[in-house]
């Protein structure tokens, strides 16, 4: 490979991931080309922590509806998420005024009306006198949150920082009342969430989650791989129930019914001949209703810190060894709607820093607002052989008890979405695995490494690389 | 008043224009405009109209109701991933094609088709549309 500078912009380049990307320079496919370039090597120099820093402890509520959910029914936004902060810090082992900042991260506005959560959350946590921002990478938000604090943590700043994630996608205050909440009609909810998404071309000219971010990845897998349009359909049927399994296994999903007992609940003895019924329409053909995300409302909490202190009672402190984080807008991929350049990035990234290579994960936790872009994004990190992710659902792999064990929790089918909280609740489940705290859907052998992936709209692909004690 | 890159999109979609950038540094396009070069980053763009020639890559559909409530009328309507042939990608609506399970499934396995803008009047926007060409 070339080392000699370029000028694809306007200063010298050494980066050949450029060029690789565009096919300009000759490599073997893949993510590992990138990993070994000669421009990684000398970033990864510098991307290094300058001080090493642990998720000490983490909180999740359930995730449900703020209407209906017996754990939630009734509960404001502060009472949500101070039940997730208080969670964090007992497993932490310590209490809110051991902390020295608070990020508090919310997407959707119009659902909370709470901007400055800050100091409107800080009665309610214990926070009073902390340092304090709100903050929003959509459904990235609790782990970008995570990698902001733990570069508190490594510069010095901070010894402890408590990140926090809250939303409702489900309701919104009733009128001017101070505790009432109204539910929200999905396109409304879609509405507000797509202020996320391209405003000045995209959203005004009729972009739609559904064919962008599920359908054209699906055609696009099918046609790359040459998969059959049934194969697609049997391997999403079988990656649901995968995860509907996990989502029975877990008493904070939304979803704790099998998709076999929500079959025969329907009056249908073959989960198969459910899943092609009118109960599972095409969102965007060819992808079904059951592929997609659950909308929830939920919160999730992580304290970060650096980890060299023995606190009593504390739960084992699980180290954050690196991070990738790359952005893009509309559209996010060119000919091949499998490969975001993103996903590519940040994944490199975050394995650099880390120090790990694909053949090290023994968990991963992929996007999976759509399940067929969560096993894009999971052969893009090197988890799955490329175009075999789907066949690895039909075999059930990708189960808690299976040799790729994936999105144990449930992911955003079954545990749900609550957009700002999610990305934690993907970090909690990553951290009780790599503890052998996940009660019945714990792995058999405790996993050493955990990737967590999430893409917040959009879109910001974040990286997380997790690595328990021994 | 300065002038908004937005508005000059919009009004050349009114007359039936494609309008983008082109990069001074790189020669790449950038569609639709913006204030950086989507290639290199560069600020250094003149504006550039495009043929609006593309080919079709895959085509499905939205849900209905739609997410945003100007769509209302048209939900649910075809929706594609579109290569322009200055080498740009657009997501857009689809007119006049079939969206039932079949007929997309015969334009899937049809492969990439090429089209042509369908400008529409959605209440009062002019909107960047596709169609067989
Ligand atoms: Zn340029």
């Amino acid at each position: 490979m070339a080392k000699s500078p370029c000028t694809h912009g306007q200063a010298p380049c050494f980066d050949q991931n450029y060029h690789l990307d565009r096919g300009d320079v000759e490599g073997s496919a893949g993510l590992t080309r990138r990993v070994r370039g000669v421009a990684q090597k000398e970033n990864a120099v510098s991307k290094r922590w300058k001080e090493p820093a642990h998720i000490l402890g983490v909180g999740c509520t359930r995730f449900g509806n703020l209407l209906e959910t017996p754990e939630l029914a009734g509960l404001g936004l502060q009472e949500l998420a101070a039940m997730a902060a208080k969670e964090a810090l007992a497993d932490a082992g310590m209490g809110p005024q051991d902390v020295d900042a608070v990020f508090v991260g919310n997407v959707t506005m119009q659902t909370s009306q709470m901007p400055a959560t800050y100091s409107q959350l800080a009665n309610w946590l214990g926070t009073r006198f902390k340092a304090g921002v709100h903050f929003d990478a959509a459904c990235s938000t609790t782990n970008v949150g995570a990698t902001m604090a733990a570069m508190g943590v490594a510069s010095g700043a901070y010894d402890r920082v408590l990140v926090v994630g809250l939303e409702s996608t489900q309701s919104q205050p009733d009128g001017l009342s101070p505790y009432a909440r109204t539910t929200i009609p999905t396109e409304e909810m879609w509405l507000w969430t797509d202020q996320c998404v391209n405003k000045a071309y995209s959203v005004p000219q009729g972009y739609d989650i559904f064919p962008t971010y599920n359908a054209f990845v699906a055609q696009g897998y099918c046609r790359k791989y040459g998969v059959s349009l049934e194969d697609l359909d049997r391997g999403l049927f079988e990656l649901c129930r995968t995860r509907r399994l996990h989502g029975a296994m877990n008493p904070k999903a939304i979803r704790q019914q099998t998709l076999e007992d929500e079959a025969k609940a329907m009056g249908f003895d073959d989960p198969w001949a459910f899943w092609t019924s009118r109960y599972n329409p095409h969102v965007a053909w060819p992808s079904r209703l059951y592929s997609v995300v659950t909308p929830a409302d939920g919160a999730s909490a992580m304290v970060i810190g650096r980890g060299d202190e023995a606190v009593a009672g504390a739960s084992a402190p699980v180290e954050l060894k690196g991070f990738g984080v790359s952005v893009m807008d509309l559209p996010w991929y060119d000919d091949d709607p499998t490969v975001m350049p993103i996903d590519k990035e940040s994944f490199s990234k975050a394995y650099t820093m880390a120090g790990i290579q694909p053949g090290d994960i023994d968990y991963l936790h992929t996007h999976d607002c759509s399940h067929i872009m969560s096993i894009c994004s999971a052969e893009a990190s090197g988890f799955l052989p490329e175009g075999q992710g789907l066949a690895y659902a039909r075999e059930g792999r990708l189960r808690f008890d299976g040799d790729r064990p994936m999105s144990t929790h449930g992911g955003r089918h079954a545990f749900g979405h609550a957009w700002a909280a999610s990305a934690g609740s993907d970090t909690y489940e990553a951290v009780k695995q790599i503890r052998g705290q996940a009660g019945p859907r714990q792995m058999p052998k405790a996993p050493k490494t955990a990737v967590i992936h999430t893409h917040g709209y959009a879109m910001i692909s974040t990286v997380l690389v997790l690595q328990g004690g021994n | 008043m300065a002038d908004s890159t937005v508005k000059k999109y919009y009004d050349g979609l009114a007359q039936g224009k494609l309008l983008g950038k082109k990069c001074n540094k790189c020669g790449g396009v950038t569609f639709p405009p913006t204030t950086a070069c989507n290639e290199c980053g560069s600020y250094e763009q003149d504006w550039t109209e495009l043929s609006g020639r593309g080919r079709l890559l895959f085509l499905s559909h939205g849900i209905a109701p739609p997410p945003n409530p100007r769509f209302n009328d048209l939900a649910p309507y075809g929706y594609g991933h579109v290569k322009l042939e200055e080498g740009v990608y657009v997501q857009a609506i689809i007119t006049g094609v079939d969206i039932s399970p079949d007929a997309l499934r015969k334009h899937f396995e049809a492969g990439p088709s090429p089209v042509i803008p369908d400008i529409l009047d959605v209440e009062g926007l002019p909107v960047l549309a596709f169609k067989a060409g």
